[in-house]
This record gives structure tokens, C-alpha cells and sequence, in this order.
């Protein structure tokens, strides 16, 4: 479709939004309420333009000028908003001639009347669209003499979020997000007129994507209120990086300053996350700050353990190991440890000549799809099946089925990126709820806005599975599989006829269905039934990588934590099994434990040797999402005292016991990922790519499984990362602490309310938590969050060990 | 927390009026039923509490937030309770000609309230509201939803006895435009017309 704007003569697709074709031709022109993935408005009148179009006459012959014999143009009588207009066949758009030059300006003078002057002490200033706007397109002077709009200029949304109320210039970005994206309407316009203000009734905002309005709000209403007066935008360090907090990758952006990170915005990754993150990922990031992480190596030397140098500490440590048989060694990284890790890893224990190699945690399936789904494939799926709670999972796939829901293709990349208003997306879209069905042993977040949801009992996962496969064999059901299916059988029937006519399907199968080798198994010849493909979700961030590059042990025995008995040395990255006080009796019995952590955790205290470790934040590498999708991760500039990343511990030890070992370095060990993969990993674009790998994968060791057992509390993942949640202050607020979910009857039954503090011994760890009466868990269930060291599945907790603390009642007087 | 107030719902014995309200729109459009809902709450309670916002929310599913967002909107709600006799005084050009800012005066004074208030009694609200659409009856006032045109001093005095006695009196009829003779339109704050 021919268009010109500004003499420039461009071709674009039909659908085209005006304000988009004058980026396309390079040109400029301002906005604030259009933004990329949400519905154009044309509130903020700021993006107008002088439009024009030809027309045809009654035989469809075009009106030509007579002057010129060309088509005549016929403009629109008023200027027009483009973020809201449709390109036509010979549109021509003005953002150059006066009359435009006058609208902006005095839009900007409009916009500026009742906005306060307090740049100076604004935290988005040097990165303001007003203020950019105000001084590219306004005249710099005021002729509005009368007061301006007072009002709140510290009020908390949430405890994530600060709201200045005097700001806000009424763009409804915010308001759309979140009735567009996540589809909670959470926020909303209250009052009128020049008493506009945006608000809520709700306590906070209850959303794990609220973080994403302090990216999109223009101005400085809405800021991060954990980075609130701590930068100017021009002072920071901004790294471009992917996020380790859950499997998805999600673009980010880490802001740091003086060594410290500020903040944790959104980046584009238009094939991942857009441009949304979750709460977890943004505002989980304060404990890399904690006074008391590690800075240096510490052996243990008359009972103490005394900072050494790291080349000490690896010369200790090669000392103790002479004793031993290196295949007496065990050595585990946590599932977010980078690929370039895992080769140091398998280094090392390939020098030691040790099969106790292993990362954690691992679920019992493997997260290998044999017809794998991407993202975008979720995206503009037919049909969705979940089993699993996501939204805590991984929050984006929350987001990218809601996508789903919608109907909407992802946008084609325009030459400026995104289209900054996709005409295609309205307020208030109709949603096909009845293509999603969500199955989960409790009542999850995304079965709202789900057309039929299952609830199946606890541990259940591959009896729902097999179940499933039958109806879609064409057999009948017997009681029990009947009772499996957690809905009627008429529903499942359904949900079997979409999934099986859809074209593209696809089945996300979450932690509680991987937690168990035969639901997993299960799961997937379900899929292969149906025809339809799998997004498995693993545990961390680089839990397809590692089991991608076979970060495994030889045997099952030596898998973690079987191997904490099996080993006689152990050097453990980023765990803390010692939580159970039994694991923490049989450690002390090692001949040699080496502890890679950034804090000095329970295992830490009872090791002989303790390792500084770099953050997630810290670290050179790649990380494999959950689509198999290989994403860079870089180091931010980030105070970090002496601490090393896992191949730092490979170069030291390797140099110790005299050898320079593959992966004792980020570039090394990409020499070996080269070579294995025919990937160069150090050119890996910022979006990264989905390879097709010639090598196989490593199999998976064979195992035989104990029956399921049953248990009385379900470990289920969470957004928010609870070994560091007690680090992160404003996280642990907003979230309200680690939750343990009781169903009202049972915690009449076991004495506790709603906010008490109990302490209580699941599956042989201590846990802490904060009680949560809820329905959503149905009664003899309680869910707690997963921990590294404890993994998502059914566990039995002993509630005689239940301590209750005393609980304050605050009584106004 | 602990609740000190438990509400009951409102709508709770009043199925056959939710129904009604609902079935005059499509299902798809569900959520039109917000305003006949609110005004229902209002009529009864002469306002609208949180409570109420969140079950209305959940009768025409959506959140108690966009309730609030709609409620607010209009100035015609309340929020707070507002008094028996909720005064409304059009301030819009052409009462504001006809003395409409002398006549909030006097009543502030009468009553002791100001725009947006509640006396203590709960007998009177006051609020400033925009043309009411009786221009040619300026000045003018509502007393709940009746319409008082032509309001002078005295008659003003003799309606705020009358309520103060819990009489609502009948709105003398006025026929609007006219400008000359018997009608002629008298300023509120101008000379006392003789009649009441």
C-alpha cells in the first residue's frame, strides 16, 4: 500500500497505523498513550497530523487534480491522531507543516499545565517522554497562570509501587495494561475532568505483573519504590541481559550504579517476553546486595573458618583431595548456573574421573519435548492445555496464553521495531476463554480466565494424564479414572475433541506433572495422542540447558541428593541441603566439603571450605530457556568483593592440580560449546536463537520409581524466589511472605489464622512461612513454595512439629 | 483483620430486580447493567458504599475498581452518605445570572453546611451541580430529584421549613420564558417578590 509522508514515498502493509508509517519513513512524531503490544487510544492528542487521501469517483476511476492530472488529495478537516488512523491507498500524512507545528505545541502547553516542575528531584528525569517531548516539540513557555492540580504526591499502590498523583498526565497506560495484558482489571480511571486520578480498591495491586506500569508510564507517576530516589537515569549502568529467575528468559534491562543494582526494567525480546517481565524478575533482585554475602574464599582452620586467598583456598582444597579417589568426589550446580558452568562442571569431573555429577533441582522427567513449542507457537495456539500453576512458574507463559486468548498474531516487525499501535488490538477484546483448560491440583490464577478447569487430586498428575489418553483412544472410563480427571467426564471429552482438531496445540505441562517420571512419561504420550505439542516447564532457568548438555549423573545412585551419602567429598554451588537437619548430620560425616555460595547458608557454616559465588546478575554465560532457545546472559557492573562464577572454581582447582582445564573460563568453555554444539555462543544475538542441534542429547539416566507417595503438603513453585525472599525487602512485602495454604477447615483444625507465623518440619526441611486461609486449596492440602533444595511435588509434613508464633492483634483505640 | 460490620447484601432478596435490570441488555453487554445497579443501591441507601461496589462488581462481573471508576465519573453518585434532603443547586450560566451563587450563599448560612457536605443531623446535603436543564426557570434547585424553579429568598426560606418539618411541598409550577409580566423572573438576591 502506497504511502507518503513528508515527500517520502513509502510501501506498507494493509492495516498500517498512521503514526507507525511515519516512523517507518524515519521521521518523528510525539505520543504518549500508544504502546507497543497495547491497544492505540488516541487519548494524549499529542501524535496529531495533517492526513489526506485521495478519492475515487462513481466508476472507481481516482479524482485527479486538474492542475497536475494527479490523483487529488482530499485532506481530513481536522488534523487527525495517527496513532488511530488506518493507512489507506495513497494517504499522504504532514507532521512537517505549521498548522501540525501549532497542534503540538500546544498539546505539550496542555499536557504542562497541571504538571509540577519537580524534574530535578523526579527519578525518570533524563529519561521522561514528557520532558523529551516538552523540549522537542513545545515552545518552552507557559501562559497558565492560575494554580495547578494538588494532590498526593507519595501514594504507596502497592508495596512495589509508588504513585505520584500530581504526574500523572492521564495517558491510561497503565490502566489499559492491565486489563490488556495480564486481563485483571486492576487499575482504573477515578473522578473526572482535571480531578482524574488513577486508583484502585483493592489492598495493593494484586497482580505478579504490576512492575511492568512503572516501564510503560511516560512520566514519573509510577516508580519502582524500591529504586525511588536511589539514581539519575544518566548515572546508571545499563546492561542488557536475560533473566535467570525462572525458565521463560526474559529480556532485561539491569540498572546499576556505583557497584550496586538500582533496578531491574523490561527489555524487548519480541519472540519471549515482549516487552513485560514479572514481579519476581524485576523486584527479586535486592538480596545480591545483602551486607552479609560472601566476598571472600574461607577455609576452615582450627574449627574457624579464616579468609584465605582463592589460590589457598584450591591448594587446600587439592591437598584434601589427593587423599581420595576422585570418583569419590560429587560435585552439583544449581539449575541457574550459566552452560559455560556446566562445561566447568563436566571438567572438572571428568579430570577427577567422577560420575556424581548432577544439578539441582531436577525433575524426574526429562524437560526435553520430543515436539517441542516455542513461544510464539503458545501465542497463537488453538488450543492450550496447562497443567500446572504458570503464573507462578513462569509468568510470562501466563501472559504469551493470554496472548492466546486473544487472537491477536504477534505484529510483524516494522523497520522502526514493533508497531507502536497495532490497530488490530482494541480495549476490551472478546477472549476466547474456551481454548484454554487449565488442570492443577488447587485453584490456580490462570483457571479465571480459563473455559474449563480441572481440579485433580494432589500427586495426581499421571492418572489425569492416562486418563485423558483413553478418552482419546475411544474408551470408556473406569471410576477411578473418572475421579482423576478432577471435572466431568463431558469436559474432558471436550478438551481431548479440541485439543485433537486443533492446528496447532499445545499442552504445558508444568512442574507438578514433571515432578514424577511416569505423569511425565504420561504427558507426553498424551500429546503424541492428540497431536499436539509440548512446553515443558522447568524448574530454574537453565534447567533445559544443563540436562541439554548432560549435566548428569552416571548412575542414579549418584544423583542429588542421593549423592550427599554417596560422595565422600562434595563440592556444592549454590545449595543448601543442610536445611534438613538430617542431610546436615550425614555432611558433617564428609571427608572434604566445599561450599560455592554468596551467603554463608547452613551447609556453608558446616563446610571446610567456603567459595565466594557471583550472582545470577554477575556472570558471563548462556542460559537455555524452556523453548530451547539459547540467550545471553552478561555480567553487570556489580560490587561483587573476590566472588568467582563456577568456571573461576574450575580455572582455581584446575591450577591447583596443575592442569588447565576446559571451562576455567567463559571463553574456554565456549571453545568446548563450539565444538559440541557448532554454535558460537560469543556471537549470540540478544534475542538468541532456537538451534537445530545436530548432537544428541545426553540421555537421561534410567531409574526406577517408587511409587508416588502421598503426603499432605504440595511444594508449588513460586514467582517469588523464597530462598531470597527474606533479602528482598520490598518483595517480601508485597507478597506477604512465604506462604503456607491452608483450606479454612483445616486450619481450624490445626489452631492457626489467617497471618500467623508458623515453623514446621516438611519433608525433613524446617520451614518458615506465613499462614494463608485460603479456598483455593481444597481441604487436607496445604501448598508451600519451592525451594531449590526442595523441589515441586507432593511431601509429607510432620504437623505435630507445627510451631505457631504468637499472633499480634493491633486494636485501634 | 477483624470485621466489625458485617453488610448484608444488598441485592440479596432482590433477585427479580437484578433480573429484570440484566435482561434488558445482551449478555455480551453485561456489563451495562452497572448503572441501573448503582442507582438502584443509591435510591435505597443514598449512597454507595465499597461494599456495595464490590457486589455490584461481582453481579455484572467485573472488578470493584471499575465500579469505582464509573461511579466516580459521575457527580450524581455519591460515595458518602449524603444527607435526606440532598440540595442541588445548578451554578450554570444562566441560574448564576439569576442569582444561583447569592442563593448557595443564603443556604450555607441557613444550614451551616458547605458544597459537598453533610450537616450533622443527616436531614441536609448541599452540592453545586451543573445545569440541571430548566434555564428558563433560573434559579433553580433539586431537593432529591424534584425540581424547585424560580427560586426566591422567601420561597427558599418556606421549602427549608417545610423540610425541616419533613413536608416536602408540592414545586409550584412556573411556566419558563417569560421575562415580562405576572412570571417576570426576579434575581434571587434582587427585590422580594411578593408572593410565596
Amino acid at each position: 500500500m502506497k504511502v507518503v509522508v513528508n515527500d517520502i514515498e513509502l510501501d506498507l502493509a494493509p492495516g498500517t497505523s498512521a503514526i507507525d508509517a511515519v516512523f517507518a519513513a524515519g521521521d518523528d512524531v510525539p505520543y504518549f498513550c500508544s504502546q507497543e503490544y497495547m491497544s492505540p487510544i488516541g487519548a494524549c492528542r499529542m501524535c496529531l497530523a495533517r492526513v489526506g487521501s485521495p478519492r475515487k469517483d462513481r466508476d472507481g476511476n481516482w479524482i485527479l487534480d486538474e492542475e497536475t492530472g494527479e490523483p487529488k488529495i482530499f485532506w481530513f478537516p481536522n488534523l487527525m491522531a495517527t496513532c488511530t488512523t488506518q493507512v489507506t491507498e495513497g494517504m499522504v500524512i504532514d507532521t512537517r507543516s505549521e498548522a501540525v507545528k501549532n497542534a503540538q505545541n500546544s498539546m505539550v502547553e496542555f499536557t504542562l499545565i497541571n504538571h509540577p516542575l519537580d524534574c530535578p528531584v523526579c527519578d525518570k528525569g533524563g529519561a521522561c517522554e514528557l520532558q523529551d517531548r516538552a523540549y522537542e516539540y513545545g515552545d518552552g513557555l507557559s501562559r497558565f497562570e492560575f494554580d495547578k492540580r494538588r494532590s498526593e504526591k507519595h501514594h504507596e499502590l502497592s508495596e512495589l509501587i509508588t504513585l505520584d498523583r500530581e504526574r500523572c498526565i492521564h495517558c491510561k497506560r497503565c490502566v489499559r495494561f492491565f486489563e490488556e495484558v495480564p486481563g485483571d482489571e486492576v487499575l482504573d480511571f477515578i473522578e473526572r475532568g482535571s480531578h482524574t486520578y488513577i486508583g484502585t480498591v483493592d489492598a495493593g495491586l494484586p497482580s505478579n505483573f504490576s512492575g511492568n506500569i512503572t516501564d510503560i508510564c511516560p512520566v514519573g507517576a509510577l516508580l519502582d519504590a524500591s529504586s525511588r530516589f536511589r539514581g539519575r537515569n544518566w548515572e546508571y549502568d545499563h546492561t542488557r541481559t536475560t533473566s535467570m529467575d525462572d525458565a521463560t528468559g526474559s529480556a532485561v534491562i539491569v540498572d546499576a550504579r556505583t557497584g550496586r543494582i538500582e533496578r531491574v526494567k523490561a527489555a524487548l525480546n519480541p519472540d519471549v517476553n515482549k516487552t513485560w517481565i514479572d514481579d519476581g524478575t524485576r523486584f527479586g533482585h535486592e538480596y545480591v546486595d545483602s551486607p552479609d554475602r560472601l566476598t571472600r574464599p574461607m577455609v576452615r582452620r582450627n574449627g574457624e573458618l579464616q579468609p584465605v586467598t582463592w589460590p589457598e583456598a584450591a591448594a587446600y582444597v587439592a591437598e584434601r583431595l589427593k587423599g581420595l579417589s576422585g570418583k569419590d568426589v560429587g560435585i552439583v550446580l544449581r539449575a541457574d548456573s550459566t552452560l559455560e558452568e556446566g562445561v566447568a562442571a563436566l571438567a572438572l569431573a571428568e579430570k577427577l574421573g567422577t560420575g556424581q555429577v548432577d544439578h539441582a533441582p531436577r525433575p524426574a522427567g526429562s524437560l526435553l519435548p520430543s515436539r517441542p513449542a516455542t513461544l510464539t507457537d503458545l501465542a497463537t495456539a488453538d488450543a492450550i492445555f496447562v497443567v500446572g500453576d504458570v503464573t507462578e512458574e513462569a509468568g510470562i507463559l501466563d501472559l504469551r496464553i493470554k496472548d492466546a486468548l486473544k487472537g491477536v498474531t504477534p505484529p510483524e516487525l516494522l523497520p522502526h521495531g514493533v508497531p507502536i499501535a497495532d490497530l488490530r488490538l482494541k480495549e476490551r477484546m472478546p477472549r476466547r476463554a474456551e481454548i484454554l483448560t487449565v488442570a492443577a491440583p488447587y485453584r490456580v490464577d490462570l483457571m479465571r480466565h480459563a473455559g474449563a478447569s480441572h481440579l485433580y487430586p494432589a500427586g495426581g498428575e499421571a492418572e489425569l494424564f492416562r486418563a485423558l489418553t483413553a478418552l482419546a483412544g475411544g474408551g470408556q472410563l473406569t471410576d477411578e479414572q473418572r475421579a482423576a480427571l478432577g471435572a466431568d467426564e463431558a469436559a474432558a471429552r471436550q478438551l481431548v475433541d479440541r485439543l485433537r482438531s486443533a492446528s496447532d496445540g499445545v499442552l504445558v505441562v508444568g512442574g507438578f506433572a514433571l515432578a514424577r517420571r511416569e505423569a511425565a512419561e504420561a504427558a507426553r504420550a498424551f500429546a503424541r495422542a492428540v497431536g499436539v505439542k509440548e512446553l515443558l516447564v522447568g524448574p530454574m532457568a537453565n534447567s533445559h540447558g544443563l540436562e541439554l548438555l548432560g549435566v548428569l549423573p552416571s548412575h542414579e545412585r549418584y544423583a542429588f541428593p542421593g549423592m550427599l551419602q554417596e560422595a565422600k567429598a562434595l563440592i556444592v554451588s549454590h545449595l543448601d541441603p543442610a536445611k534438613d537437619p538430617d542431610v546436615a548430620a550425614s555432611l558433617k560425616e564428609r571427608e572434604l566439603l566445599v561450599v560455592h555460595d554468596m551467603f554463608l547458608t547452613e551447609t556453608a557454616r558446616l563446610a571446610d571450605v567456603v567459595l565466594p559465588a557471583r550472582s545470577v546478575y554477575e556472570k558471563d554465560g548462556t542460559v537455555v530457556n524452556l523453548e530451547g532457545r539459547f540467550l545471553p546472559v552478561r555480567a553487570a557492573p556489580v560490587e561483587a568483593g573476590q566472588a568467582e562464577d563456577f568456571t573461576g572454581v574450575v580455572r582455581y582447582l584446575g591450577e591447583a592440580l596443575g592442569e588447565r582445564l576446559e571451562g576455567r573460563s567463559v571463553r574456554s568453555a565456549r571453545r568446548v560449546l563450539k565444538r559440541r554444539l557448532e554454535l558460537d555462543l560469543a556471537e549470540l544475538p540478544d534475542n538468541g536463537v532456537i538451534p537445530r542441534l545436530k548432537a544428541r542429547p545426553a540421555p537421561k539416566v534410567t531409574t526406577r520409581e517408587a511409587p508416588a507417595a502421598g503426603g499432605n503438603v504440595l511444594i508449588a513453585p513460586s514467582m517469588a524466589r523464597v530462598e531470597y525472599l527474606h533479602r528482598n525487602p520490598h518483595l517480601n512485602a508485597a507478597v506477604g511472605g512465604p506462604k503456607l495454604s491452608v483450606n479454612p477447615a483445616d486450619a481450624e483444625g490445626l489452631g492457626v489464622m489467617d497471618g500467623a507465623e508458623v515453623r514446621l518440619r516438611v519433608g525433613g526441611v524446617w520451614r518458615d512461612a506465613v499462614v494463608r486461609v485460603t479456598e483455593a486449596v481444597p481441604a487436607g492440602l496445604m501448598t508451600l513454595p519451592a525451594l531449590p533444595e526442595q523441589g515441586v511435588g507432593l511431601v509429607q509434613a510432620d504437623l505435630g512439629s507445627l510451631v505457631v508464633d504468637q499472633v499480634r492483634l493491633e486494636v485501634a483505640s | 483483620m477483624i470485621e466489625l460490620e458485617t453488610t448484608t447484601p444488598f441485592f440479596q432478596d432482590k433477585q427479580e430486580v437484578v433480573d429484570e435490570i440484566l435482561s434488558r441488555y445482551p449478555e455480551e453487554g453485561r456489563r451495562s447493567a452497572l448503572m441501573p445497579l448503582l442507582w438502584e443501591v443509591q435510591r435505597a441507601e443514598r449512597y454507595i458504599s465499597e461494599a456495595r461496589m464490590h457486589e455490584i462488581a461481582e453481579i455484572v462481573g467485573i472488578t470493584a475498581t471499575e465500579v469505582k471508576g464509573v461511579l466516580s465519573f459521575y457527580s450524581t453518585y455519591h460515595e458518602q452518605p449524603v444527607g435526606r434532603y440532598h440540595i442541588q443547586i445548578c451554578s450554570t450560566l444562566s441560574c448564576a445570572l439569576a442569582g444561583a451563587d447569592e442563593m448557595y450563599d443564603h443556604l450555607v448560612n441557613e444550614l451551616g453546611i458547605v458544597n459537598g457536605e453533610t450537616d450533622a443531623e443527616g436531614r441536609f446535603s448541599l452540592q453545586k451541580a451543573e445545569c440541571v436543564g430548566s434555564c428558563g426557570t433560573a434559579p433553580v434547585l433539586l431537593v432529591n430529584d424534584t425540581y424547585y424553579e424560580r427560586v426566591t429568598k422567601s420561597r427558599c426560606r418556606h421549602l427549608l421549613e417545610a423540610l425541616r418539618r419533613d413536608e416536602m411541598p408540592e414545586p409550584w409550577r412556573e411556566r419558563g420564558g417569560d421575562n415580562e409580566g405576572a412570571e417576570k423572573a426576579t434575581p434571587f438576591g434582587g427585590a422580594e417578590g411578593g408572593e410565596a
